[in-house]
C-alpha cells in the first residue's frame, strides 16, 4: 500500500511543483529545515516538558492542570509547523521516503504520540484530581508520561535516521 | 598550521570511527534532541522575560527551574557537535555557514552573560506582575533571535560541505 502510495504521489503535479520549489529558490530546504527543528522545540517545549514535570524530573512549581491549559497549544502549533515545513520533502521524493523503514517507524511513532498525547491533555483537562500526586492515578498518568516521552524523542531521533537508514536495515 | 591542526583531527581514531559507522547519524540525532531541549528550555524563559507566556510564574522561579535543563542540553548538543566537527574539522572550519554559527554563538554566550550577571542581578524579586525592564526584554528579544539564526545557520552547514 506504501508503495503505490508513492507510486501516485510520484506521478502526481504536486512532486514536480514540490521538487522545483525546493530546487529553484536558494535557501529554502534549510529554511523549511529551520522551521521544523523550532516546531520541535514547540513540541519539547510544551509536551515533552508536561512529561518530565509528570515524572518528577522539571519545574516543581508549575502545576499540571495549569501546564496541560497553557501548552496544549504549542504542541497543537509545533505539530501544524512540523508537517507543513517537512511536507515538501516528502511530496518531491515521494518514493526516497516511503520506502525508507526510518521512515515508517518514525510515522507510527509520530501517529501513537500524537493521539496519546491528546488523550492525556484532555484526561488532564477533565479530571484535575488526577494531579494529586499521592493519589493512585497519578502513577498512571507517571506510566503515560514516560511512554509519551520515549515516543516524542523517538520520532525526533527516527527523524534525523531516514538520511542514515543504511546502517539499520542493508538495502536487500 | 590552523589547517594542520584540523587534519590532525580527522585523523584521530575517534573521528576516523564516528565518520564511518552508524556513531555518526546517533550523534547527530542526539544534537538535534538537545538542541531542540534546549532553545525549548531558553524559549520559555525569554517568552515569560517579553511578558508574552507563563505570567503568573516570576522569571526566578521559571529561571531557576529552567536554566538547569538548558544548561545540560548546551553541553550534551556541545560533546555532540564537537564529535561531529572532528570528522570533517578542516571542511567545517572554512565553511561560512559554520563559521557564522561561531559568530553566532558567541554573541548568544555574551547575551545569556548579560542577562545574568547584569540584568537578572538586580531584579531578583521579580514578581509574577510586575513588568520587565526594557534592557531584559531586549536582552530576551535578542536571544531568541540569536539562537534560530544559530539553527539556520547550523542547518545550513549540512547544505554547503
Amino acid at each position: 500500500m506504501m508503495s503505490e502510495l508513492a507510486d501516485w504521489l510520484s506521478n502526481a503535479p504536486v512532486r514536480d511543483f514540490s521538487a522545483s520549489l525546493l530546487s529553484s529558490i536558494p535557501g529554502l530546504p534549510p529554511v523549511l529545515q529551520t522551521i521544523h527543528l523550532l516546531s520541535i522545540v514547540a513540541i519539547m517545549a510544551s509536551i515533552v516538558m508536561i512529561d518530565l514535570r509528570v515524572l518528577g524530573l522539571a519545574v516543581p512549581s508549575q502545576d499540571i492542570g495549569e501546564m496541560i491549559t497553557r501548552l496544549s497549544p504549542w504542541t497543537l502549533w509545533g505539530i501544524v509547523g512540523a508537517a507543513s515545513s517537512g511536507v515538501w520533502f516528502i511530496l518531491a521524493r515521494p518514493n526516497r521516503y516511503f520506502s525508507n523503514p526510518v521512515f515508517q517507524i518514525k510515522f507510527a511513532l509520530l501517529a501513537l504520540a500524537i493521539i496519546l498525547t491528546f488523550a492525556f491533555y484532555r484526561w488532564g483537562r477533565n479530571q484535575a484530581s488526577i494531579w494529586d500526586e499521592s493519589s493512585s492515578r497519578f502513577s498512571l498518568a507517571k506510566a503515560y508520561a514516560f511512554v509519551s516521552l520515549s515516543l516524542w524523542l523517538g520520532v525526533v531521533m527516527a527523524g534525523r535516521w531516514i538520511a542514515y537508514s543504511e546502517y539499520l536495515f542493508w538495502p536487500g | 598550521m590552523l589547517n594542520e591542526f584540523f587534519l590532525s583531527l580527522e585523523y584521530l581514531p575517534l573521528a576516523q570511527h564516528i565518520g564511518a559507522t552508524w556513531w555518526f547519524p546517533l550523534i547527530e540525532s542526539l544534537h538535534v534532541v538537545s538542541i531542540t531541549l534546549m532553545l525549548g528550555a531558553i524559549l520559555m524563559v525569554d517568552l515569560r522575560v517579553l511578558g508574552l507566556a507563563a505570567t503568573r510564574y516570576s522569571v526566578s522561579t521559571l529561571s531557576r527551574e529552567l536554566v538547569p535543563w538548558s544548561a545540560v542540553a548546551l553541553g550534551v548538543a556541545s560533546v555532540t557537535g564537537i564529535a561531529m566537527f572532528i570528522t570533517r574539522a578542516s571542511a567545517h572550519a572554512v565553511n561560512p555557514a559554520f563559521q557564522i554559527k561561531m559568530l553566532l554563538m558567541v554573541l548568544a554566550g555574551i547575551n545569556v552573560a548579560v542577562f545574568h550577571l547584569i540584568i537578572f542581578r538586580h531584579n531578583v524579586d521579580w514578581d509574577p506582575r510586575i513588568n520587565t525592564s526594557v534592557a531584559a526584554r531586549l536582552v530576551a528579544a535578542s536571544s531568541i533571535a540569536l539562537w534560530i539564526g544559530v539553527m539556520l545557520a547550523g542547518r545550513w552547514v549540512g547544505h554547503i560541505v
